[in-house]
């Protein structure tokens, strides 16, 4: 039994249909990344669950109630936004128990409620300072209290991470990662950035042009990309068509099809004649680009040592493993 | 910031800046010198100091209650502006945000039509029947609005734009706010700030506005500005103290509200 499910949910603004059709199952304490391309519907869709935005058609149950019909403020649903949406004249103290405000919850027991949550994410000594006075991870640690504080059913995320800077953002979301694990919280995590989906989720729904495209955990995702969309967006497939293909394999080859860059294996025995064409150092990975019967390829090698890397020009032997060629639709 | 103290270049700049203070300044320290002396005609400097006509000034029951009539259709239009534009920029902004174009165009009216103009056509329409507000102070108030509309509108736009409304909006829906309880908790106290410098603004000005109040209210319900222009043929000295008067209110209310804005953030 799923806590939540999405049945036949439709969408469009005027003519121009957002999502249509659009089921889903999501079970409680689950962690559920919505991966797309900017565009794709993820947010409008975690806007309509949240009721912000609303729909065309379509239902979408919680528990087993249908939320359509409630307004946003019914539906017992937290949500963090990317921009914060922390209330600039209210100290932290003042945004967290906001919710709490609402809902007419009782002085003594709101202090309370406000001081775990800010101190689960590590800002209990902020609790006086205004919205201007924090940083940009301290801010969206309010913001995640914040919707915490009333004790959602279920939890919103819209791309929170995405206006922080790299350290903050890994460190941020193994934060939430951890706390949506403690309270066994069900949760929708909105991202365009593979690598978080890939990271923190218990399974990613990829969308694209209002569709789910695939949905699975992340080994799914990366390993067997359904469509040259999905192989395209997530990891960096090489995605040939079947006449490189053919060329490049030797043997007829019916469609398109997708390799992994880290799956080519460079030097060796016998293999597929080639030559380096460029490298780039992108820290613990080499990325070569390699070119092979007419055929340019990216090829990932593991930074062992300096002496192992390649120069730009030099003629090496391709390896491809058979069962690291994806057919794809 | 020492380095540009000590270049010749910083002197040169410093002289414009205070060449352009003293411009600015004569006229107005000339009018304080010649509302505090006795006489003051053939000679290079007056011929005494005195009070006397601040006295006079500010015993005189015309000035006093042209003064406070001024400051009544000034606060009554500031009021109707606050009570009608926070609504407007709201439903504008969160619910109509097409509509900002339109308001653009709207607010500029009363800047793109002179005051001369439209009072002729004010006085058409409220001269008679069923409005007929002219010479009421209720036309100046409804007029000044008007006015006033534009800085208002503007600074508060802006004010809104910087705050991200829809996003505190959700959070506050979220939250279990009502659309209501949201803008009075989350938006309103995050407007302080435009408000406060638009009415302050709006009030300065309006504080001195003359062509409006001298063609459709006149002498049946006397401003400031008025009182000013009726008293033109009395003594110099007299008028003079009058002008200080006036503009060290206007100095010390800007003064005062920059203070109190400055404070609170």
């Amino acid at each position: 039994m799923s806590f939540l499910s999405i049945q036949n949910l439709h969408k469009s603004y005027g003519a121009t249909p957002i999502f249509s059709d659009i089921d889903c199952e999501i079970g409680q304490g689950e962690f559920v990344t919505l991966l797309g391309p900017s565009g794709c519907g993820k947010s409008t869709l975690l806007r309509c669950i949240a009721g912000l935005t609303g729909v065309n058609g379509g239902r979408i149950l919680l528990g087993g109630q249908d939320l359509v019909p409630l307004a946003p403020q019914k539906r017992g649903i937290g949500m963090v936004f990317q921009s914060y949406a922390l209330f600039p004249n209210m100290t932290v103290q003042q945004n967290v128990a906001f919710g709490l405000r609402m809902q007419q919850v009782g002085k003594a027991e709101s202090a309370q409620r406000v001081g775990e949550a800010l101190a689960m994410v590590e800002l209990g000594d902020f609790a006086a300072r205004y919205p201007h006075q924090l940083s940009g991870g301290q801010c969206q640690r309010v913001a995640l209290a914040r919707s915490l504080v009333t004790r959602p059913r279920l939890l919103l995320l819209d791309e929170p991470l995405s206006a922080l800077d790299a350290r903050i953002r890994k460190h941020l979301r193994e934060q939430i990662r951890a706390i949506q694990q403690e309270l066994g919280l069900t949760t929708i995590f909105v991202t365009h950035d593979q690598e978080e989906a890939l990271v923190l989720s218990d399974r990613i729904f990829l969308m694209n042009a209002g569709k789910i495209v695939q949905s699975g955990n992340a080994e799914t995702l990366y390993t067997a990309p359904v469509d040259a969309f999905a192989a395209g967006f997530i990891g960096n497939y090489n995605l040939l068509d079947a006449e490189a293909a053919s060329r490049l394999l030797g043997r007829p080859i019916g469609g398109r099809i997708a390799i992994r860059p880290e799956s080519i294996r460079l030097g060796g025995q016998g293999g597929i004649e080639a030559q380096i064409r460029s490298h780039s150092l992108l820290g613990n990975v080499i990325r070569y680009r390699v070119e092979a019967r007419g055929v340019e390829l990216l090829v990932d090698v593991l930074n062992r040592s300096a002496a192992d890397m390649h120069a730009s020009g030099q003629r090496i032997v391709l390896n491809i493993e058979a069962n690291a060629i994806r057919e794809v639709a | 910031m020492s380095r540009a103290e000590t270049s010749p270049a910083s002197l040169y700049h410093r002289l414009v800046v205070w060449l352009l203070f003293a411009i600015l300044l004569l006229p107005l320290a000339a009018t304080l010198l010649y509302s505090l002396s006795t006489s003051w005609s053939a000679t290079m400097l007056p011929d005494g100091l005195t009070f006397k006509w601040y006295l006079a000034l500010w015993s005189d029951a015309r000035f006093l209650a042209a003064f406070g009539q001024s400051l009544l259709v000034c606060l009554g239009a500031l009021l109707l502006a606050v009570l009608l534009i926070l609504p407007l920029l709201f439903v504008v902004h969160y619910h109509f945000p097409k509509l900002d174009g339109l308001m653009n165009i709207l607010i500029l009216l009363p800047f793109a039509v002179p005051p001369v103009v439209s009072s002729v056509g004010l006085l058409q329409v409220y001269g008679s029947g069923p409005l007929a507000m002219v010479g009421t102070p209720w036309i100046l108030i409804g007029c000044y609005f008007t006015i006033a509309l534009p800085f208002m509108y503007r600074a508060i736009t802006n004010n809104l734009q910087a705050i991200n409304l829809r996003d505190l909006m959700d959070a506050a829906h979220l939250l279990g706010a009502s659309t209501w309880k949201a803008a009075l908790l989350v938006v309103l106290p995050n407007l302080r700030k435009g408000l406060m410098v638009s009415l302050f603004l709006s009030f300065s000005f309006l504080f001195g506005e003359f062509v409006f109040a001298n063609l459709l209210v006149g002498t049946r319900y006397e401003t400031l500005q008025v009182y000013l222009n009726n008293m033109r043929n009395s003594s110099g000295h007299f008028n003079s103290a009058l002008v200080i008067s006036y503009f060290f209110f206007v100095l010390v209310f800007t003064w005062a509200a920059n203070r109190l804005n400055k404070d609170k953030t």
